[in-house]
């Protein structure tokens, strides 16, 4: 492959990139910053970076489709030697599906909900009428084949299909005219990890098969490397990395790179080792001189804080790097930097276990059922979300209940903190049946049981300071008053690692990133100092580098003040990270329960197996193509 | 304002708050749009000729002492009504009646609009479904014949009738608007979050649900306060408001019954329908720069 690509004309040429946010009230915000990249046919390329890294405005500028405040202040975006920004409107618009198509991060929304699928899929041939005659050969049904998807969902409005099935028919209809690059922008987003994993491959099939290039946009470096040939690494709008993918992993890599990668590892290693990135990207306002990443950096030296770092251009056997760090020089000739010195990248997570059946029970579950029924005219139906579950909640230790989307883990969540009934069986709390509760006695019993949510965006009244959503606990459940608030609130700030809390104590939910607001979440949850916390999926939202880090904040808050909590999940490595026991929930029954080691190294059930397969591990893919000459290699590679 | 918003770059450390992005209020997101911007300097026009009505006019309104019948021009800049009023005089005064109307129905008719709504979208069940049955059968009875007859067969007229009668019709729509947001606001985590942090219902409403309405509460003022000034204007147009009182309206009325048109006293007629239209195209400007605030996207950037 990599002989091969060599030799053809790039179909895709980038050249020296910027793009500004104009804005009356502000200085320009500079998202894209001199990025310059090519892609050859039938290549797979990533573009990951982290949210705010430029990423989705740079796929955007490459469809022409950038929204009227960002502009482009200079470079070239060639396809073929016609540059884009400036053919046009109408040559644009023959070119757009023809050549070049996407498939959006939502296609809930991509999809017009009141047209069927065939019908929109036939408005592409309509809007391409011109299009050559071996182009006309895909038809409406193939392309379908081609993703699996049954023929009589062509007659199906938007609505009746799944999120999966929609982004299937996604990937059909950026196919249909045979384009030679494909654009994705987060296809995978919101899906559920089986699906994800499903989807995915088939795209790979496809490509494959078809040969079209890819333009894979996402945040989620593992997917990425499973498939990529080759990924570019964006931080603060400008690509740090642009390497075989085999090169990227290879160990010697740009520092950010090695730190993303530090992120993954396999849960069934008997020593895993996860590390990640402290703080968070810069602000695109100001961003410093020198190397946008080096304070972050663990490596950082006075060179980086130079304002010209040094791309370095490197040929491997896998293909063409180049990487913007200091470490690896400007000349072909300078050796690459040895393995051992990026030990040093990122933070290695620290976590702590309980021993299993260790701690006092807080909270026995005993043959839960959920039914939830549903009348349509005289048509009765039964769902049975939780069937017959049991576990016990002991203190100071962590439980995992994991699942995919629909296992019925949530309801769990919800019956556990007295937001639903459950259809028969108890939950006992403190000698309580929750189930029973009223509506002021629930009150009460929510000083014991506090929920931290997914979504931290959600999570937090965008018209309250972060001072006051972290107060009320104190207020309503401690009974503090006055300045005992405010030096509780203070101390529950640092307890979260949001220090100064002067800082923080008046800031709107706006003016915090993602990481940082759940960790108010997780401090406002701690305020009532509950026996039990119910996490629903508490990192899913976050981007990969922070992940750890609010692992570690769950971890260490559980154990310091002895919070049992159940931790829902359907990432298995996380589970593996934090938990102590592991519940594996399908179909609304529990199918493997044991410790976290047993469950995840002994596994015995067939859906265990499938979720732990689900996990994108970049390396694992890998392990067995003999790609990478590891022997032949003149680097200092391991 | 460019002075205090300019940004110096600093030396941040990386996962503090960079304090570059200076929080813009509610006030600078609408004035920023320019066309809520030529509304509110219109509008402010407006208010400062109402309360400045003794100064600006130069003679009293209902003053009928004067040459009658007179073409606009001369000491008298929009000539005189049949009876020998000032129509300048009068339009000056109109502008009080339109605005002190338009605020007070408006009031009015967004506070009944969020009470009704507020708990129809929190009480579910039985309270629900009256509430918002009553919605439904009055955004279905039409308006304007309900406001004629009662403004008709009313014992009393007067500007208190009018606001009376808008307020009966007007706050249907602005109800089902804050219901639906209600709806939409009550499923969010964050109220959840606030009933875990043992919150009661009266706090969950007045800090969590009524602070994230505010742009909808505004633009539901805006909006009934242009329904108000109007359905006033027409009320008395009809002759079935306060035949005293100087309105824009009532002015229109007058000048129609006398066939102003016919003796070429066009000012008499035109004057009150262009302040009228163009008091209601800055609250309508006005109201773009309130989209604005509740969605960013639409914020001139």
């Amino acid at each position: 492959m990599p002989a091969a690509n060599s030799i053809d004309e790039p179909i895709l040429t980038v050249k020296d990139l910027n793009i500004s946010f104009v804005s009356k009230y502000r200085d320009d915000r500079q998202v894209i910053r001199n990025v310059g990249f090519e892609i050859r046919p039938g290549e797979f390329v990533g573009l990951l970076g982290e949210s705010g890294s430029g990423k989705s405005t740079l796929g955007n500028a490459i469809l022409n489709l950038l929204t009227p405040t960002a502009r482009v202040t200079s470079g070239e975006l060639l396809y073929r030697g016609r540059n884009l920004f400036t053919i046009p409107a109408e040559d644009l618009r023959i070119l757009r599906w023809s050549e070049i198509s996407t498939v959006f991060q939502s296609s809930m929304a991509s999809l017009n909900p009141v047209m069927t699928v065939r019908a929109q899929m036939e408005d592409v041939f309509a809007a391409h009428r011109g299009a050559s005659g071996a182009k006309r050969e895909m038809t409406v049904e193939k392309s379908l084949d081609l993703v699996s998807i049954d023929h009589k969902y062509l007659d199906f409005y938007p609505h009746q299909l799944s999120g999966g099935m929609k982004q299937r028919v996604a990937l059909a209809m950026s196919v249909l005219l045979s384009p030679d690059l494909i654009v994705f922008d987060e296809p995978t987003t919101g899906l559920d990890v089986v699906v994800q994993k499903s989807i995915l491959s088939r795209l790979k099939t496809l490509q494959e098969s078809m040969k079209f290039a890819v333009l894979f946009i996402s945040h989620d470096l593992g997917t990425v490397m499973e498939m990529a040939d080759r990924v570019m690494i964006m931080y603060a709008g400008e690509v740090v990395e642009n390497s075989p993918a085999a090169d990227a992993l290879s160990g010697v890599a740009h520092p950010y790179t090695i730190g993303l990668l530090g992120s993954y590892a396999d849960p069934r290693d008997a020593e895993i080792n996860i590390r990640y990135i402290p703080g968070r990207p810069p602000s695109l306002d100001s961003v410093p001189v020198g190397c946008a990443f080096a304070d972050r950096c663990g490596l950082a030296t006075q060179e980086c804080r130079e304002p010209k770092i040094p791309t370095a251009e490197i040929d491997s056997p896998a293909g063409h790097r180049s990487i913007k760090c200091v470490l690896f020089g400007s000349e072909t000739s300078d050796p690459l930097p040895a393995p051992t010195i990026f030990d040093e990248v990122g933070q290695q997570i620290d976590v702590h276990h309980a021993a299993l059946g260790a701690g006092e029970v807080v909270c026995r579950v005993e043959d839960l059922n959920k039914t939830y029924s549903t009348r349509k005219g005289l048509k009765h139906t039964e769902n049975h979300a939780v069937i017959g579950v049991g576990f016990e909640l002991r203190k100071g230790s962590v439980t995992a209940l994991v699942g995919q989307s629909g296992s019925g883990k949530t309801t769990i969540g919800r019956i556990l903190t007295g937001v639903e009934k459950p259809s028969s069986g108890t939950v006992t709390v403190a000698g309580v049946d929750v189930g029973s509760l009223k509506r002021r006695t629930l009150r009460n019993y929510r000083s014991k049981v506090q929920l931290i949510f997914q979504d931290p965006f959600q999570a937090l009244n965008p018209a309250s300071s972060v001072g006051y959503a972290i107060s009320r606990p104190l207020v309503n459940h401690r009974k503090l008053r006055g300045s005992e608030v405010r030096e509780e609130v203070d101390r529950i700030l640092g307890q979260v690692g949001l220090t100064p809390p002067s800082e923080y104590r008046d800031r709107l939910p706006h003016e915090l990133s993602g990481g940082q607001r759940q960790r108010v979440v997780i401090a406002r949850a701690l305020a009532a100092q509950p026996e039990i916390i119910v996490a629903d999926e508490p990192i899913s939202m976050l981007d990969v580098s922070i992940r750890a880090e609010i692992l570690q904040v769950l971890n260490e808050l559980t154990r310091s003040n002895g919070i049992a909590m159940l931790y829902i999940t359907h990432d298995l490595l996380s589970a593996r990270l934090i938990a102590d026991e592991i519940l594996v929930l399908h179909e609304g029954k529990i199918v493997e329960t044991g410790s976290t080691n047993q469950v995840l190294t002994q596994t015995r059930h067939d859906y265990t197996k499938l979720l732990l397969s689900s996990i994108p591990n970049p390396w694992q893919s890998r392990r067995n193509v003999p790609s990478i000459p590891a022997a032949s290699s003149t680097s200092a590679r391991a | 304002m460019t002075e205090v918003e300019t940004l110096v770059p600093r030396e941040t450390p990386p996962d503090r708050p960079a304090k570059t992005v200076k929080r813009r209020n509610g006030w600078q997101v609408v004035w920023s749009n320019g066309k809520a911007r030529t509304g509110i300097v219109i509008l402010a026009l407006f208010v400062a000729v109402a309360v400045c009505a003794p100064v600006i006019a130069p003679f009293n309104p209902k003053d009928s002492t004067l040459p009658p019948g007179l073409q606009p021009g001369g000491a008298y800049l929009l000539g005189t009504t049949n009876l020998g009023q000032d129509i300048f005089s009068q339009l000056v005064y109109g502008a009080q009646v339109s605005l002190i109307v338009g605020l007070l129905a408006g009031v009015v008719v967004t506070l009944i609009a969020l009470v009704i709504g507020l708990v129809a979208g929190l009480l579910q069940g039985v309270v629900d479904e009256i509430l918002s049955f009553s919605i439904n059968l009055a955004l279905v009875v039409p308006a304007l014949p309900l406001m004629v007859t009662i403004a008709a067969y009313s014992p009393v007229h007067g500007l208190s009738l009018i606001i009376f009668v808008i307020a009966l019709t007007g706050w249907a729509w602005g109800a089902r608007m804050k219901r639906a947001q209600v709806l939409l606001l009550r499923s969010q985590d964050f109220v959840t979050a606030a009933r875990f942090s043992g919150d009661g219902l009266w706090r969950i409403v007045f800090r969590e649900l009524v602070p994230n309405m505010v742009s909808l509460v505004v633009a539901g003022f805006m909006g009934a306060a242009i329904g108000a000034i109007g359905a006033e204007a027409g009320l008395s147009f009809l002759g079935l408001g306060d035949p005293s009182t100087v309105s824009w309206g009532s002015m229109s009325y007058w000048a129609n019954s006398n066939g102003a048109m016919l003796t070429g006293q066009w000012a008499w007629l035109l004057a009150p329908g262009l302040a009228l239209s163009l008091l209601i195209t800055a609250l309508t400007l006005i109201n773009f720069g309130i989209d604005a605030l509740s969605n960013p996207q639409l914020r001139e950037e």
